[in-house]
């Protein structure tokens, strides 16, 4: 499968406007996106996630660095009419309605004018709009403009949808409602690209992952890959057994009304713990393994900059 | 055609504008106005009324075409929603282009309700239609449409306060301009003299579209003027438009 | 769009736009002479309308005016003369010059004394400290109009503001004299004498001399005519003398001039001549 995106020594700097310095934002980024997967682009405020997309889309002129799209030169027509864009804190004319808005981006992409109506309103039913079709834009919620926002990225059934943080804004409905939506577009074969700070989501979506600090990746590979299996530590609530006894295996957290949590680092001691819960007849209440999360690898890798 | 769409949907956008509206305001009162003047005025009563009322529609449409042309692209610039369109398969001079003849559409039904008003207020006071007037408002939307692209062109370099302070030095030249002229006679020939003189070929004459004074006195125009100062309006606004696309080309949005 | 044919639609639309614009200037395009005179505003009106920028606006115009009120092609230009510097005094008042300027292209270029009376009146009403204005008043009727009557009144105008010349209670005293009015001629002409004598200025003391000498002469004169047609009525000619003239009772008594002289007289044409009163 070839790379829907491919970016190779990106370097963009800019001349803040007092100082008279230059400002480097990107110093060099690389990575590359395959077709049909789902990316995470990750990174602290600042760190230049925004900027990236920014140069992809032409929006911005990178210093040095090449970008190619579907294998095409990222600034042809060709390339922009295979892709798909959602800004963050979307922003859309006040004055259209819905339906008015999602028309003129369909003009713009020359969509048949037969086909316009067909496919504004699957859109708007796809990302639950339909009610909301003659309604102004100035009247739409944060969310409903960050839906909006998703039906005209959508609009030319673009190979690769660029998102910068998608999900922000949104209840936790609607943020799973949006995760629904980037998981069919993996599953109809279309290529996702996922800028966000919300780990929790890309960790549940993304296939790959890169992490960008201070306009450097510092991390790029499978998510699997980049976060081991191992268990970090185990807890579990006990009753029946006095937490002296219990303090050999492990930390104990809290005791309340005769359970004591347990904060087992070691596998083997979890083992022996079970034994003893099985000889002396006591209960357990919970065995919770704790692995590494998303979160964790980030803020570690953060901290280490 | 794409740069279609996004001059309908300026267009859309503009005539919303409320500001528009207060500037029509001002002209009607303005033409209305000139009623006033004529009764307190010492001659032919119908000559200032035109003569008040096509400086009325010109100076207010002049303002309409500023006040839209700056504000323009820094309000998609501000408010992001252009990211969203350049994101799609459009070439950014078509973007331009497509808020340009979206802007001068929307002074187009501006001047025709201001010009109405006008035409019916001289209808009123001598009965009669001059049709050198309709030249004279023609001409006035030339000269609009080649300052809503300067105001444009300002407004990709700079913020709304300082384009329009810019487009407005650009209309007070554009009618002072003449005054270069005599000072031209008084130099001596020589080399300060040509830079000069290249100057003021340069700077936009605006007077060129003024034809106030001919038709209010119902004097003949040479044909080939109207056809010159068309030609020159039009190419000025290519120029203008030109120069606009070529910065606008390179731009970064951050 | 490519940079190169973004650049060359530059240049190619800026050669044709100076091309058409040296075009344009070089067709004579018709104008009115005078067209920018179509509608005048009072200067009230205007007055309010700049924005206190008054006194520059009656600069402009008067400046403007200047040049409009030169140019001989502008058929009737003197028409709203009056109005255009009514306009001006009304804006500011206290600036001199377009009175008087105005007052000269009403008298000389317009030969219209009213008007030029009118704006000099008009700088008087509003600068009543001013003797200027009605001095050139009387200046120009004197001198174009050779009317002492109006002349005379001016003058007297003159003569009653502190700080007027001296010069104009001469005037003054001439007008009447030319009007004929030897009384208040020669009562002017004493108290010019007298003054200079208490001044001790011997010039204007010996112009007033000269003046009283000739209006008494004329006085005289008049009275020897009165005589000699009396005589020519009863006689039908002319005395041989004058002499003869008092005999016959028309004259009680021959006058001499002031200087002791006797008067000339040519029987033939009955014509009483005295001194040339400036060579005294």
């Amino acid at each position: 499968m070839g790379n829907a995106l491919k970016i190779t020594g990106l370097f963009k700097s800019f001349k803040s406007e007092f100082l008279r310095k230059n400002i480097e934002i990107l110093k060099g980024i690389s990575l590359s996106v395959e077709e049909g997967e789902i990316f995470g682009y990750l990174g602290p405020n600042g760190a230049g996630k925004t900027t990236t997309l920014k140069c992809i889309l032409g929006l911005i002129f990178p210093d040095k660095g090449e970008i190619e799209i579907l294998g095409l030169p990222y600034l042809s027509l060709k390339a922009k009419a295979r892709i798909g864009f959602l800004p963050e804190n979307p922003y859309f004319y006040d004055y259209l309605t819905a339906s008015e808005f999602l028309r003129f981006y369909c003009q713009l992409h020359q969509i048949k004018k037969a086909d316009i109506e067909e496919k504004t309103s699957t859109l708007l039913s796809l990302v639950g709009l339909e009610k909301s079709s003659s309604l102004q834009l100035r009247k739409f919620s944060k969310g409903m403009l960050q839906r909006i926002g998703l039906a005209q990225a959508l609009l030319n059934e673009p190979e690769l949808v660029l998102l910068d943080e998608p999900l922000g804004g949104l209840d936790p409905l609607g943020r799973k409602e949006i995760r629904d939506i980037i998981v069919r577009l993996k599953e109809e074969g279309k290529t996702v690209f996922l800028s966000s700070h919300i780990l929790q989501d890309i960790e549940m979506v993304c296939d790959r992952v890169a992490i960008i600090v201070s306009g450097q990746i510092i991390n790029q590979g499978r998510l699997h890959d980049l976060i081991s299996q191992k268990i970090l530590f185990t807890e579990t609530t006990i009753s029946g057994i006095k937490e002296e006894e219990l303090k050999k295996y492990g930390e104990c957290v809290s005791s309340y009304g005769g359970r004591t949590l347990i904060k087992i680092t070691d596998e083997k001691k979890v083992e022996k713990i079970l034994e003893l819960v099985h000889t002396k007849k006591a209960k357990i209440h919970s065995l919770v393994p704790r692995t590494e999360s998303l979160e964790d690898l980030f803020v570690g890798t953060v901290k280490q900059e | 055609m794409k740069i279609t769409a996004i001059a309908l949907n300026t267009f859309k956008e503009a005539i919303r504008d409320r500001i528009l509206y207060l500037l029509l305001f001002f002209a009607v009162v303005s033409l209305i106005f000139s009623r006033l003047l004529a009764i307190l005025a010492v001659g032919d009563r119908v000559k200032i009324i035109m003569d008040v009322g096509l400086a009325s529609l010109s100076l207010f449409g002049a303002l309409m075409a500023i006040l839209m042309g700056t504000s323009l692209v820094f309000k998609e610039i501000d408010k992001k929603t252009i990211y969203t369109l350049l994101s799609k398969p459009i070439h950014r001079y078509q973007f331009l282009l497509g808020k340009f003849f979206g802007l001068i559409l929307t002074l187009l039904v501006m001047l025709f309700f201001m010009s109405l008003i006008f035409i019916v207020i001289v209808l009123l006071h001598s009965g009669r239609i001059e049709w050198g007037m309709f030249a004279a408002l023609a001409f006035i939307f030339l000269e609009l449409c080649l300052i809503t692209a300067v105001a444009m062109f300002f407004s990709c370099i700079s913020s709304p306060i300082l384009s329009s302070v810019f487009s407005l030095s650009f209309y007070l030249i554009g009618h002072l301009s003449w005054g270069l002229e005599t000072l031209i006679n008084k130099i001596k020939p020589g080399f300060g003299k040509t830079i000069v003189q290249v100057l003021y070929t340069l700077i936009p004459d605006l007077e060129n579209f003024n034809f106030k004074t001919e038709i209010v006195h119902h004097l003949p125009v040479p044909p080939q003027v109207f056809l010159y100062a068309t030609i020159y309006g039009i190419m000025y606004t290519l120029f203008v438009l030109t120069a606009a696309m070529l910065v606008f080309r390179k731009r970064d949005f951050v | 769009m490519k940079k190169k044919f973004l650049i060359i639609l530059l240049i190619l639309s800026c050669a044709t736009f100076m091309g058409l614009k040296i075009k344009l200037d070089n067709i004579p395009r018709k104008t009115v002479p005078g067209s920018s005179f179509i509608y005048i505003p009072s200067g009230k009106f205007l007055k309010y309308a700049t924005f206190g920028y008054s006194s520059l606006m009656a600069d402009l115009i008067y400046v403007w005016s200047i040049q409009y009120f030169s140019d001989q092609k502008i058929p009737n230009r003197f028409d709203y003369l009056d109005h255009v510097f009514s306009i001006i005094a009304e804006l500011d008042p206290r600036y001199f010059d377009p009175y008087q300027i105005g007052a000269i292209f009403a008298v000389y270029d317009a030969r219209d004394f009213e008007t030029c009376e009118k704006i000099l009146n008009r700088g008087l009403e509003k600068n009543p400290g001013e003797w200027i204005f009605p001095f050139q008043a009387g200046h120009y009727a004197q001198m174009l109009l050779k009317d002492y009557k109006i002349a005379q009144k001016y003058f007297k105008k003159t003569m009653e503001i502190e700080g007027s010349p001296a010069m104009a209670k001469r005037l003054y005293a001439n007008a009447a004299f030319e009007q004929t009015d030897y009384k208040t001629a020669m009562r002017n002409w004493v108290e010019v004498y007298q003054m200079a004598e208490a001044e001790s200025d011997e010039r204007v003391r010996k112009i007033a001399a000269n003046h009283i000498y000739r209006t008494q002469a004329s006085i005289d004169i008049e009275s020897i005519n009165e005589g000699l047609n009396k005589y020519k009525e009863q006689f039908g000619h002319y005395p041989e003398e004058l002499s003869k003239l008092a005999a016959s009772g028309f004259l009680a008594e021959i006058p001499r001039d002031l200087d002791g002289n006797e008067y000339k007289y040519d029987p033939e044409t009955g014509e009483v001549k005295s001194e040339l009163w400036w060579k005294r």
